[in-house]
């Protein structure tokens, strides 16, 4: 008798793999080096350009633009398609066999979005001081480093829902195409929501990157005039929103697992 | 072992798809890809499940490997139901789905069995061994570290094969795994599939190839349009179509009154007439040892240019016997 090896799967080590495929594939794929790593510094460049004439915190908008316009995309979708991947690939099939409930599978790639997307900031950082000669005037500027990762988070949340999609339906992706700039404009990516028509503001606040940028702005833009609420309003909102969204994606994931189990969709694409 | 009764039991298992066309009128349509299937299949066995494309048996298979659930009916695996204790079985159990996708094909063998060890929580300290232990068994020892998209097609079945048994489950669904492969690796993945029996596993084994099916199953069911159309060893299999023995007589053309003479010989349990051009071949089925070539000869005496020949009636005969029967 072959033993069955049975030893506990640990979530941790799943998302660990998943990480590491994502990284490997990544290496191994040279396409990804446009928007990961070119694309960041052209938006620093048109960043820079456009927000040039925009006061003594110009830098600091030119970087938060730049920043989230290389990073959003790769944060908030890569986990998305990345399951789409899995479903071209064949390989969604497998990999919901496997013990590992998928959605720590999921994760795996969103962490590594993340990474790549802090990659992409970090170079317009430094194209941006480069250009300008010198660093920006942050008030705060470990605050500012902190609430940036937490943007990512934010992002993340919402390409973790967007993943659960893409496992339901290999229309995900055409989905997602229908509603990327009315996000990346309706969270404030690129510049502050309260620049938007009022009416447009409720369906801004249902995502939590919206909070969480303004927060970024209070925090590191003095004088800067965002949600009435101000700072630890934009934050509190931004935490919450966030919990919702995580919690969300697992109970949608138990579900639409489920729902793909009736349906027995996971090999179209 | 999980439990000591059958490794697969099933109990009216049914599976419907419902499908969608158009856009503003939309008109649902609704294939019965499986009609109250009943099996069962003894632990530490081969049992082989046969059928033409489109029959069910990758449906049943996914069923089975808990990959999609049944409209009605009940399944069972080490003695688990496939829908409620998917959890338990999935790490007792092995899927081989074959064919040039299910692959990162970006990243080398070798990486794709490690993903695959760490989801299914091989430990650690075992995991390398664990998977130069596999990659040996398929022979792919030398590509592993070559990237999946380098490797040939048969290379991929390879590699499904490795990722199906690297955690060592108790019970493996091989679908169709010798598609694809030349004959040598054929051969050697069939050497692979009787090791695995020998040590204790059982498979679920669905194939197009009926010598692989007879080389390989003790027991096997034929799948087609959904149901279960027989289901025993090959030599129970080859008396339900009409005997063990077939014997083809070839020339050109037959009427109706010899076919009826051949009829008449004792243990003559069916015939079967088919055309090729200005040739006509008629397969007897015949049970008994009474009747040989020489008689058929006898009563065909008339025809200048007569081939007459007996062999064993093979697991293909009584495929197509089968099929065409139920497809009647």
């Amino acid at each position: 008798m072959m033993a069955t090896a049975l030893g506990r799967v640990s979530r941790s080590r799943s998302t660990y793999a998943s990480l590491r495929l994502a990284v490997l594939q990544f290496i191994a794929d040279p396409q990804w080096l446009i928007p990961s790593m070119i694309a960041p510094v052209v938006f620093a460049l048109v960043s820079f350009e456009l927000f040039r004439s925009a006061g003594p915190y110009f830098l600091t908008y030119a970087i938060l633009g730049a920043g989230m316009m290389s990073m959003w995309g790769q944060t908030l979708y890569g986990s998305g398609w990345a399951t789409g991947q899995d479903r071209e690939f064949g390989t969604l099939e497998p990999t919901i066999q496997a013990p590992t409930p998928y959605l720590y599978v999921v994760l795996g790639r969103v962490l590594w979005n993340v990474l790549s997307g802090l990659i992409g900031g970090a170079i317009v950082y430094v194209v941006i001081v480069a250009f300008a000669g010198g660093p920006p005037a942050l008030p705060d500027p470990v605050g500012f480093a902190l609430l940036f990762v937490f943007v990512m988070v934010t992002l993340a949340s919402v390409g973790v829902v967007f993943a659960a999609f893409y496992v339901y339906t290999r229309y995900a992706g055409f989905i997602q195409n229908i509603g990327e700039f009315a996000f990346y404009i309706g969270t404030g990516c690129m510049f502050p929501v309260v620049l938007l028509p009022f009416y447009t503001n409720p369906v801004s606040l249902i995502f939590p990157p919206t909070w969480a940028l303004d927060a970024l702005r209070y925090l590191s833009i003095p004088g800067y005039r965002g949600f009435a609420w101000g700072f630890w309003g934009d934050l509190l909102g931004a935490v919450a929103t966030t919990a919702v969204y995580l919690g969300i994606a697992g109970a949608v994931f138990t579900r639409v697992e489920h729902h793909v189990l009736e349906e027995g969709n996971l090999s179209e694409y | 072992m999980s439990s000591s009764g059958p490794a697969i039991e099933t109990r009216g298992i049914t599976r419907a798809f419902d499908s969608r066309k158009g856009f503003l009128f939309r008109e649902a349509t609704r294939t019965e890809a499986l009609r109250g299937i009943d099996l069962s299949v003894e632990q530490g066995s081969i049992f082989g499940l046969l059928g033409p494309n489109g029959a069910g048996k990758t449906t049943l298979t996914k069923i089975l490997s808990t990959l999609l659930l049944p409209t009605s009916g009940a399944a069972y695996v080490l003695g688990h139901d496939v829908v409620r204790e998917a959890d338990w079985l999935r790490p007792r159990m092995g899927l081989v789905l074959g064919g040039e996708r299910g692959l990162y094909n970006r990243v080398s063998g070798r990486e794709n069995l490690r993903y695959f060890a760490d989801l299914y929580g091989i430990p650690l300290g075992e995991r390398e061994s664990r998977i130069r232990e596999v990659l040996g068994r398929v022979d792919l020892d030398g590509a592993s570290d070559r990237r999946v998209e380098e490797y040939s097609r048969g290379m991929k079945q390879k590699l499904h094969l490795a990722r199906g048994i690297l955690h060592r489950p108790e019970i493996l669904f091989l679908d169709e795994p010798t598609i694809g492969l030349d004959p040598k690796s054929a051969r050697e993945t069939r050497k692979l599939v009787r090791s695995l029996v020998a040590d204790g596993v059982t498979i679920f084994l669905t194939t197009h190839y009926m010598f692989e099916a007879e080389e390989l199953c003790p027991k096997l069911a034929i799948l087609s349009k959904g149901r279960i159309v027989a289901r025993d060893t090959v030599d129970r299999l080859r008396h339900l179509v009409g005997g063990d023995r077939t014997i083809e007589a070839e020339a050109y053309g037959f009427d109706d009154r010899e076919v009826d003479s051949l009829h008449r010989l004792p243990g003559v349990s069916k015939i079967v007439t088919e055309e090729f051009g200005p040739v006509s071949r008629l397969t007897l089925r015949v049970r008994t040892d009474e009747t040989g070539p020489e008689a058929v000869r006898a009563v065909l005496a008339n025809h200048a240019e007569l081939s007459v020949r007996e062999r064993r009636t093979s697991l293909e005969d009584v495929y197509l016997d089968l099929v065409e029967e139920e497809a009647r």
